[in-house]
């Protein structure tokens, strides 16, 4: 197992990420050289310097949905023998390359689980996602700080929960301590510098044992799949907690677990390229119809699907996995600090009072 | 009735709509009310505006107040329909400030007194000025009494700064050369999500639903998320703002890639001001300058 | 350097001209069948007046790489549909202010105004605004700052 525990101290992490992107693709967090507080996953460049103890205000969905993804290129061409015909040629997207996100943290990781469940496990597959995550390692750390916002165990999760992850990083104050989780990973264990020794290993094993202590957050969203039905049609209620909704999009654009988005053809002249991009259940547009007609006309009935899809309609659909990890991101950003954790408890007690 | 209420932590307050004179213990007053409730007044499927409606009560800092004003200018609310408690303001904390230094640090309480900040996070105590912790808008802010109120809650307030200070932040970007303006624009735009919540904060952006940058008929924006469509999308936004925008700062406030997206509308500003002296929000009886002319105008 | 004919010099300017069509279409037609002589690099889209003008329609082009923006149209007061050109003036001044704060050079947008019967103006505001966009060189567009290459869509 010698190679199956490596230890990287805190001043050699660039170097490491340095190596590893010699043969990979490497996502970091990493603060905005212009605004320090905001952490966000950008492609590993020299110079950059990675951000592990502060979570990301947008996490790493990106890297496996990318916000903007090519499905293909077409070029329109007059046939020759028949000036009224046109030819189509299409062009095949560049195949994604072998890639290694450095930093998820649990809570992502999840959102990266239930991607999995939904474009690759059937019964339609997305091809593009899949060659996307067959290529992809994450490496997670163990959270080691929760803060107001935070809820991962609530919902599944946990600080040191490594379902879904490749390699598993603890921090132990002068370096990080990675285990290689499964096969997948053991092929990047030789760049990271060297073999763990015992003392480090032991630190390991207490930092992930005090983090898998800590229960984080305390929502009871178990029988929220049924509450929710019932609260459906109460309008009041959807009024109460999401009145103040500006129906922005911002706590699905930050969220791990929104996956929805948008197919458009981008034209210009005779070429162009069909494209999916991420969209938002909150916008007006994401449901209105050809007709003009939209069946969810206001924020209130966007914000209750956003709702239900997470803890009604996706638990339903795949085997009671929760649409939601946890991470806090909506609420943090959240312009009108609209907590979903309040939205959900609150399901659950009018069902206690109708019983 | 419109006001704000405690969010999830003593950090956050929220906006909250009251129906009943029971709930109104609710309501609170702090320099964490960010929250500009103007918006709500066009924007909200919960408030009635009926015919017979009941009036609505709604709380305005300075700032919101011009909102107000600024929407009531355009006939998108009556007048008559609102029961205006302004409540004169010394400034809002921007929270992006009170984050310690030191990385890692969570905020568990913070304490105001009347000049200091006192944050307690997981590493210990820090005293900041409350000046230093203001929103950017707040510290440029030359109406904190309410312009319109039914009533007046608590202390007039002076304002910040004076009127040849206004937009000083603009013109430090003026400063620069075309070179540089470009760079910091290509800069900051690269942030940019289109997550459009800049626009959907804003209390006069009342058309999002139907926003030119998202028809697909026509069309004005690819969903593509390069520079050209960010600035495009972001030269949409503010031009339709040119002489409507109030400087709320809630564009500002909400991007959560912090783009200092303001500072294109206080541009447009200063640029109305200088040409057409017209500052928007302020005269219940003015008429935005692009929704009309004059034909004796030189000088253009 | 600003002669605009003899194209093997330096690439041909892309200038997006937008004439209102009762003023400004007629002065450009009157110029032509006297057969003035000027600078062919204006692309002309006609417009029913300035009041059309979205100020947009010149910052799209500006941002997607045109390397000059002309709007022409009837003198204020003069105007075929009695206002349009007076909104039309607010609106295009506010703009040629607003371009220069966001990196793009307020001399590559110029907005005048020239009536049908004026040929020899519309010649000579076409060569000077020509010459003028030549000097400043082609328009980068607002690229994609990584990579310093213009989308290539």
């Amino acid at each position: 197992m010698g190679n199956a525990i490596r230890y990287i101290a805190l001043d050699k992490l660039t170097r490491v990420l340095g190596r590893l992107s010699e043969i990979l693709d490497v996502w970091v967090p990493t603060a905005s050289e212009e605004k320090k507080r905001l952490v966000r996953f950008m492609p590993y460049q020299a110079g950059m310097i990675p951000e592990l103890v502060e979570q990301s205000t947008l996490g790493p969905k990106g890297a496996l949905l990318p916000q903007v993804e090519s499905l293909f290129r077409f070029i329109y061409e007059k046939d020759p023998d028949d000036a009224s015909h046109k030819r189509v040629e299409l062009e095949d997207p560049v195949a994604p390359k072998p890639t290694l996100i450095f930093g998820v943290r649990p809570c992502d990781a999840r959102g990266f689980l239930l991607f999995d469940r939904v474009f690759s496990a059937g019964p339609h597959i997305d091809g593009l996602y899949g060659a996307r995550r067959d290529l992809t390692l994450l490496a997670t750390l163990v959270c080691l700080e929760e803060d107001a916002a935070c809820f991962c165990s609530s919902v599944g999760g946990g600080p040191a929960d490594r379902q879904g992850s490749d390699l598993w990083i603890t921090p132990i104050g002068d370096g990080y301590v990675v285990e290689a989780l499964n096969d997948r990973a053991l092929h990047v264990m030789d760049l990271l510098e060297e073999p763990a020794n015992e003392l480090q290993t032991a630190a390991a094993t207490k930092v992930q044992q005090e983090a898998a202590e800590r229960r984080v957050g305390n929502l009871i969203c178990d029988q929220s799949r049924s509450n929710f039905l019932q609260r459906f049609d109460d309008l009041n209620y959807w009024q109460q907690m999401a009145g103040q909704c500006l129906s922005c999009g911002i706590c699905t654009f930050v969220c791990p677990t929104c996956y929805c988005f948008s197919i458009t053809d981008e034209l210009k002249g005779m070429r162009g390229e069909r494209i999916r991009s991420w969209d938002s259940c909150m916008f007006y547009t994401y449901t209105l119809e050809a007709s003009g007609h939209n069946p969810r006309p206001t924020r209130l009935e966007r914000y209750r699907n956003r709702i239900g899809h997470k803890f009604s309609y996706i638990p339903e659909k795949y085997e009671g996995i929760i649409g939601c990890c946890g991470c806090g991101r909506c609420i943090r950003s959240c312009p009108v600090s609209i907590d979903i954790r309040k939205v959900v408890e609150n399901l659950e007690e009018k069902a206690h009072a109708c019983a | 009735m419109i006001g704000w209420e405690t969010g999830y932590d003593t950090l956050h307050t929220t906006p909250v709509f009251i129906k009943d004179s029971s709930e109104i213990q609710r309501l609170v007053w702090n320099p964490f009310c960010a929250q500009n409730l103007a918006g709500y007044l066009v924007k909200s499927p919960i408030v009635p505006r009926g015919e017979g409606s009941k009036k609505i009560g709604i709380c305005v800092k300075g700032c919101d107040s011009r909102s107000v004003v600024a929407l009531i200018q355009e006939k998108l609310v009556a007048r008559d329909m609102l029961f205006i408690f302004g409540i004169p303001c010394r400034g809002v904390i921007d929270l992006r400030k009170l984050i310690p230094n030191q990385t890692g640090a969570k905020i568990l309480s913070v304490r105001l007194t009347d000049d200091q900040v006192e944050v307690e996070h997981s590493k210990g105590l820090q005293h900041l000025a409350f000046a230093d912790v203001l929103m950017r808008k707040c510290k440029r802010c030359r109406y904190p009494d309410p312009v319109i109120h039914d009533v007046l809650l608590g202390e007039s307030v002076l304002p910040r700064i004076e009127s040849h200070e206004l937009y000083q932040d603009v013109a430090a970007i003026e400063r620069l050369s075309l070179q540089e303006r470009l760079a910091f624009w290509q800069t900051e735009l690269d942030r940019c999500l289109r997550c459009y919540a800049c626009r959907n904060a804003c209390p006069l952006c009342v058309c999002q639903d139907r926003c030119i940058a998202e028809t697909r008929d026509p069309k004005w924006l690819t969903q593509y998320m390069n520079l050209p469509e960010k600035f495009m999308f972001h030269f949409i936004h503010a031009l339709h703002l040119a002489g409507r925008c109030t400087e709320c700062g809630e564009c500002e406030r909400v991007c959560p890639m912090e783009i200092p997206v303001s500072l294109i509308k206080e541009e447009l500003n200063k640029i109305t001001k200088e040409l057409l002296d017209f500052e928007a929000g302020l005269d219940l009886e003015g008429v935005p300058p692009l929704l009309t002319f004059s034909p004796a105008e030189t000088g253009i | 350097m600003g002669k605009t004919d003899s194209p093997t010099e330096k690439r041909a300017l892309t200038i997006i001209g937008f004439l209102c069509n009762w003023c400004s279409y007629g002065g450009a037609d009157t110029a032509g069948v006297c057969r003035f002589k000027q600078p062919t690099d204006l692309r002309v889209i006609r417009v029913p007046c300035t009041g059309r003008m979205d100020p947009l329609f010149i910052a799209r082009a500006l941002i997607l790489g045109a390397d000059g923006v002309l709007v022409s149209g009837c003198h204020p007061r003069d105007c075929h549909y009695a206002v349009g050109n007076l909104y039309a003036r607010r609106r295009l001044e506010i703009l040629k202010r607003m371009l220069p704060f966001m990196g793009i050079h307020a001399d590559r947008f110029h907005y005048t105004w020239v009536s049908a019967s004026e040929g020899q103006r519309w010649q000579q505001v076409v060569t000077e605004f020509s010459e003028q966009v030549g000097g400043l060189g082609p328009n980068p567009g607002v690229t994609s700052f990584h990579t310093g290459n213009r989308e290539e869509l």
